[in-house]
């Protein structure tokens, strides 16, 4: 492990004037996606501003009909908030299906919504790394998913952001340049070496989520096993129904791009009956937003088919259930 | 202390060591290294092969806190756990053959130095061709990885008892079908560690170490140091799980050792995980293919079996594993005709070993699919089948494999009513299924690797002044319960107060050799060992207690705390009395208590007839319960039920633990572990990408104990742990048939793979529909 | 100058000396001598390192010393209390929740976390918790009987700072 200097600030003000753009400093929360990463090598920072004694960054409340979440609340804490379950559900689902337990008791919605992309060739050992010449998004050039390609292929596999994506989430971020706020998919970039689009020292503050009322929404997740690993595939749905037809539909990926991604298009079923024309549509517009390709050890064409099938699957089982 | 007589088998125990166990205290390797030792690390191969022209390690060598640096250039004398396959350096010499292979090694003051070391270790190399596969080490052209060995061919065994041809002539059906197992790893949660402390003044090395057997890498070490055995004194601590990782010598005991003495010093070494699995030893990936004859009414008349397996670098264990796999074809079913061909095969993979149900869960779950199979064709319950081909009574095996208990038959009986099998095959809804199958296994190899002429197990019962009974006990627990056995044959026959027992393992200073913790043979040949120091114990006692009462031995009765005149308790003397007259004139006693398997037991007199061969198999079977998800195709195992006939439970606690730990790697075979390999690089060598089952997909285990009683086993027991396992992966297969309707020949069963399987069955209906669209006339319709 | 780090461990507040970029677990097994936490992958793939952190499980090889200036920890060695084992030790060591007891130190951690939020935990609510804790000896129906032979005769704490 390289030399470190941790710092604690006490404020979100004093968090980004700590960091201050440096090159080679990084905020910390949980730590479940950054040290192991740090451990292997994969990241090299030098300074690490440690934000989990924030208070003000691990705040939920619930004003003017949205949820306000602060990014230094940990998944566990997200599951178990009655604001969350109340106003939210979809949220305390998907975080629920993070990782393990234990990840979900230290990590936090922010470093969700920020996990590093991974990949089958990156998220291997120092040793390893070496022995295979790198890659583009570690101390290499080629990506060793598709080596001809100019970008790089890793994808990216947080279970929060499509939840936070079709329920239409915004954030805020603070930074030596100033405070923004933007929407959640304006964050991401559809690039596995640079997946977020934020400026040196850059912190996500909190997360703003519309109530969820009106809309019937789940998220499902498929993985080998039945808890820790990251998804191969991830689908959130939110849906509208008025009698037989519906009003209002909103599809999200995860796990099978380089970013979390709401399906675009879907608008054209609005006021439509979800007969087999849309489910092969639905397919269809699926099929054309992900990109899974072989960055993990189980095939590009699994989680493509699972991708297609779980939205397929999502979409008219909430249907079903809003109609009930 | 207790007046009456203890009792010690038998008996729901917890673990003897299980106190520090739960509180933390337990000392695994790494907790006992000194923080004064150096750090030892281990420069590996970044390539697969390739010829070693120069390791410089000038650089590393002059780094400041850098103590020694050895490489291949330090030990010229090979090792290898089989006497006559040794073909493996601690550090490679001229030549690299797989990915990972420790190539030089340093010490130094610590973690951050070393490390920096390492990376100032350069290489110059001659790339050669990468043979990782069965299919590139058996191609005619394919570049060699050792000398002598033409095809790449570690061994070839070809063997047939009987007549299969006749046997196949008297079949009503004949099948045939090739089978693919992946690659799989023990995965014991404790990393590799050893350290090694060289005491120059004296020219001894201790070495801690994480072994299953402590006495061969004690062997081993002493042979690559070019020192004698008795210069070495090996301990082994608490052990953090085996499964037949550590059954055999590893590189690091010896680098750390090599490491030692370049140092002058004492040498701590933890490996990484992905150290830890690159180590390997791992059950081989291997192509089965089954032909059996069988009957109209089920019965099997011949078998043929041809195994592959894809061996990786060293010799390691694979001669005793290519053999394993077709020896067990034999021992479980009454099958008369039966011939075997194997093929270990060299490639540029880490060196496969021995893992639980070594050299034959692979065979087992090809056997056992395609029996099902089968009966299935002949429309015959499966259970049935096995029942109609169960060994009739004591019988020797047609390559010369005695079976003395068989509670097969009891085993099959549970599963089938404990499961409601009849009522649930075949009538499950749709993604619903439940399947069978049976496996076996050796409780202990009759004949040790290194056959020596001594007993095959030993155990010293030592009883001094202050009346304790010190068990000392060569016999590697690694978390299987060996320890607690043995304390429980001893209070067992002595009916003495457990306060009064300690037992002392694996310090090869103290205690007396024992080959190991391999084939499952601790419990029936250790506790064979140990009956007979109890009873040789009691017997000096009694004697003893007899001088004292002044009456025969034959008239004493021992009461465990106390020794009586039979029929009169008022004359009597305790235990301490008892122990004072058995030390007159003697001192200290040192009671030794031995077990050796007859030589009826050891085997046929083919050649590689040993092996496979034993005084008794554990039988057992398993029914498993599964849904299939249709969209994702992931397999929930939604119940198991297993029973094992063990012979007797010694304690009945711990087999219920073996069973759900043997039945568990199983499932993980089946469903979700294997290793991969990039280009000949080992890359899931970790816990998330190499997927052994978690908490939250493995199911209730129902367990159910047979006891057949063995006439040879201490009070009847047989091994308890890794039969149970074979039977997983075929039974899981015959479920999700049941469930989906599909078969399959390949593990694991990953989502990926069922979803092929179902992909493929949708293009057949697809084209199916198709061509009934085009042809409506010929289908009449309207 | 390695940095002073004031910690509570184990109900003990100390004032050590820690470099920024030591591990948790590192710190606990190096500097304080508590060999009960077990490192068993390279980063947070097993649970075998699972401490408590102000009552919560947390995964000691995913998380710097430096961090918890101030927090609590609570190993495997603070569950021995007055001369005995916890009911949760006093179970695995009954009921066979540990094998080679590699796991078992993260295995007890990750259940007193969850039996302090609930003393009584269905079948289903105790393999959710324990679900990031890998056992490779038991095949987890031991460890699962043993949470649940523990929960009545565990007694709360709230493992706050004192």
């Amino acid at each position: 492990m390289q030399e470190l200097d941790i710092v604690k600030p006490a404020s979100v003000a004093e968090a980004v004037s700590l960091h201050g753009g440096a090159v080679g400093a990084r905020y910390l929360a949980g730590g479940t996606d950054l040290v192991p990463n740090m451990r292997r090598g994969l990241q090299k920072s030098r300074k690490l501003v440690d934000i989990t004694g924030i208070e003000e960054l691990r705040q939920i409340a619930f004003e003017n009909g949205a949820l306000r979440i602060g990014a230094g609340v940990t998944l566990e804490a997200l599951c178990a908030s009655d604001l969350v379950r109340r106003h939210a559900p979809l949220l305390a689902l998907a975080a629920s299906q993070v990782a393990g337990p234990t990840h979900r008791a230290a990590a936090t919605l922010g470093g969700n919504l920020m996990q590093d992309t991974r990949c089958y060739f990156y998220n291997q050992s120092d040793f390893w790394r070496t022995a295979n010449e790198y890659c583009m998004k570690a101390e290499g050039t080629i990506c060793r998913v598709a080596p001809s390609s100019s970008r790089c292929w890793a994808s990216y596999c947080g279970d929060v952001a499509p939840a936070m994506l079709v329920l239409g989430a915004e954030v805020d971020i603070s930074g030596p340049t100033g405070n923004r706020r933007e929407p959640l998919a304006a964050l991401y970039a559809d690039d596995g070496l640079q997946h977020l689009k934020l400026g040196p020292g850059d912190l996500l503050v909190s997360v703003e989520v519309p109530a969820q009322s009106g809309w019937t929404a789940g998220y499902e997740k498929v993985r080998v096993r039945g808890t820790i690993d990251f998804p191969l595939a991830g689908i959130a749905v939110a849906i509208k129904r008025e009698g037989n037809r519906i009003a209002d539909l909103r599809v999200a990926c995860t796990g099978v791009n380089a970013y979390p991604g709401l399906v675009p298009n879907l608008e054209a079923w609005r006021g439509k009956e979800p007969d087999e024309a849309f489910f092969a549509a639905l397919e269809k517009a699926v099929r054309k937003e992900i990109q899974p390709m072989e960055s993990t050890l189980t095939a590009a064409g699994y989680r493509k088919r699972v991708a297609l099938g779980l939205a397929r699957k999502l979409v008219g089982e909430l249907f079903e259930s809003a109609g009930a | 202390m207790n007046t009456k007589p203890s009792k010690g088998v038998g008996q729901r125990m917890p673990l003897y060591d299980g106190v520090e166990k739960v509180t933390g205290r337990a000392k695994y390797t790494a907790d006992l290294f000194p923080r004064d030792a150096l750090v030892g690390r281990i420069y590996r191969s970044p390539l697969p092969h390739a010829e070693l022209i120069e390791v410089d390690v000038s650089a590393a060598r002059s780094l400041p806190g850098v103590v020694a640096v050895i490489t291949g250039a330090d030990c010229d004398i090979p090792y290898g756990i089989l006497p006559i396959a040794q073909n493996e350096f601690p550090l490679a010499r001229d030549r690299v053959r797989y990915f990972g292979e420790p190539v030089a090694a340093v010490a130094a003051v610590d973690e951050e130095t070393a490390e920096r070391a390492l990376k100032l270790i350069r290489l110059h190399v001659r790339e050669l061709p990468i043979i990782d596969s069965i299919a590139k080490a058996r191609a005619p052209d394919a570049a060699l990885l050792h000398d002598k060995k033409p095809g790449n061919i570690e061994r070839e065994v070809h063997n047939e008892f009987g007549d299969t041809a006749a046997g196949f002539a008297a079949a009503d059906l004949v099948r045939e079908q090739t089978y693919h197992a992946a690659e799989v790893n023990h995965a014991q949660m404790e990393p590799h560690a050893a350290f090694a402390a060289w005491e120059p003044e004296r020219e001894q090395l201790t070495l801690h170490t994480c072994s299953m057997v402590p006495y061969y890498v004690h062997k081993k070490v002493a042979q690559c140091l070019g020192i004698d055995t008795a210069q070495v004194r090996v301990i082994k601590p608490y052990v953090g799980g085996a499964f037949g990782a550590r059954v055999e010598t590893l590189n690091f005991e010896i680098i750390v050792s090599l490491l030692a003495r370049a140092a002058r010093g004492a040498v701590r070494m933890q490996l990484t995980r992905e150290e830890s699995m690159l180590t390997h030893r791992g059950r081989p990936e291997s192509e089965t293919r089954v032909k059996l004859g069988m009957t109209r009414d089920g019965r099997i008349t011949a078998c043929e079996c041809e195994v592959v397996q894809r061996g990786g670098a060293y010799a390691g264990y694979g001669i005793i594993t290519i053999l394993y796999a077709g020896a067990l074809l034999n021992g479980i079913y009454d099958v008369k005709n039966v011939k075997y061909d194997g093929y270990r095969v060299y490639t540029n993979t880490p060196p496969c070993g021995a893992m639980r149900g070594h050299g034959t869960v692979n065979t087992r779950v090809a056997f056992e699919s395609l029996m099902t199979s089968m009966a299935a064709e002949l429309d015959l319950d499966p259970i049935e089948v096995r029942r109609r081909n169960r060994i009739p009574g004591p019988s020797v095996t047609p390559n010369g494999l005695r079976v003395e208990s068989y509670g097969l038959p009891q085993c099959l009986d549970k599963v089938e009513e404990a499961s409601g099998w009849r009522q649930l095959r075949g009538k499950l809804p749709k993604w619903k299924g439940i399947g069978m199958a049976c496996s076996h296994f050796v409780s202990g190899s009759a004949k040790p690797v290194h056959f020596t002429g001594e007993p095959h197990a030993t155990i010293v019962l030592k009883l001094d002044f202050d009346g304790g009974i010190s068990i000392l006990s060569g016999a590697a627990d690694v978390g299987q319960g060996s320890t607690t056995i043995v304390a429980q044959v001893v209070v067992e026959v002595l009916g003495v107060d457990w306060r009064r027992v300690r037992v002392i393992t694996n310090d090869s200073a103290v205690t007396p050799k024992d080959n190991g913790s391999y084939s499952s043979r601790v419990t029936f040949m250790v506790g064979n060992a140990t009956l007979d120091a109890a009873q040789k114990l009691k017997q000096v006692l009694v004697e003893a207690a007899a001088r004292r009462l002044q009456v025969e031995p034959d008239q004493v009765e021992c009461l465990g705390e106390s020794f009586h005149v039979l029929g009169d308790p008022s004359r009597a003397v305790s235990f301490s009395d008892a122990t004072a007259e058995a030390l007159v004139d003697t001192g200290t006693l040192h009671v030794k208590g031995t077990f050796t398997c007859p030589i009826e037991f050891q085997g046929g007199k083919h050649r590689g007839g040993a092996v496979g061969s034993t005084m008794g198999f554990s039988y057992a079977a398993q029914v498993v319960e599964v849904s299939v998800d249709p969209v994702t195709c992931r397999v929930s195992v939604d119940k198991i039920w297993a029973a094992l006939d063990c012979g007797f439970a010694i304690n009945p606690l711990a087999v219920e633990g073996q069973i759900q730990g043997g039945v568990f790697m199983g499932m993980g075979q089946g469903l979700s572990e294997q290793t991969r390999y990039e280009n000949g690089k080992m890359s899931a060598a970790n816990f998330l990408d190499y997927g052994f089952p978690t908490m939250a997909e493995t199911p209730p285990i129902e367990v159910f104990i047979v006891e057949s009683i063995d006439p040879n086993g201490p009070f009847g027991a047989k091994e308890a742990s890794e039969g149970p396992l074979a039977g997983f992966p075929a039974a899981l297969a015959d479920a999700v048939r049941d469930a989906t309707g599909l078969e399959f020949h390949e593990w694991p069963l990953t989502p990926e793979r069922i979803a092929k399987a179902m992909e493929a069955r949708e293009r057949e209906q697809r084209a199916a529909a198709r061509k009934t669209v085009r042809q409506p006339a010929t289908a009449g319709a309207a | 100058m390695k940095p002073i780090l004031r910690i509570q461990v184990n109900g003990r507040w100390r004032e050590e000396a820690v470099a920024d970029n030591t591990l948790l677990i590192d710190f606990l097994r190096e500097q304080l001598q508590l060999t009960g936490t077990k490192q068993g992958c390279d980063g947070g793939e097993c649970g075998a390192c699972t401490v408590l952190v102000d009552g919560r499980p947390r995964l000691s090889c995913c998380a710097f010393a430096a961090s918890f200036e101030g927090h609590h920890v609570e190993t495997i060695e603070s569950q021995w209390q007055d001369g005995q084992m916890s009911p949760l030790q006093q179970a695995f060591h009954e009921k066979l929740g540990a094998q080679c007891g590699y796991c078992t130190p993260g295995m007890i951690m990750a259940a007193e976390a969850l039996l302090r939020t609930n003393a009584e935990p269905s079948e289903a609510e105790i393999r959710q918790a324990l679900g990031g804790n890998l056992c490779r000896c038991t095949g987890y129906v031991k460890i699962i009987e043993s949470v649940q032979a523990a929960a009545p005769g565990h007694r709360q704490t709230t493992g706050e700072p004192a």
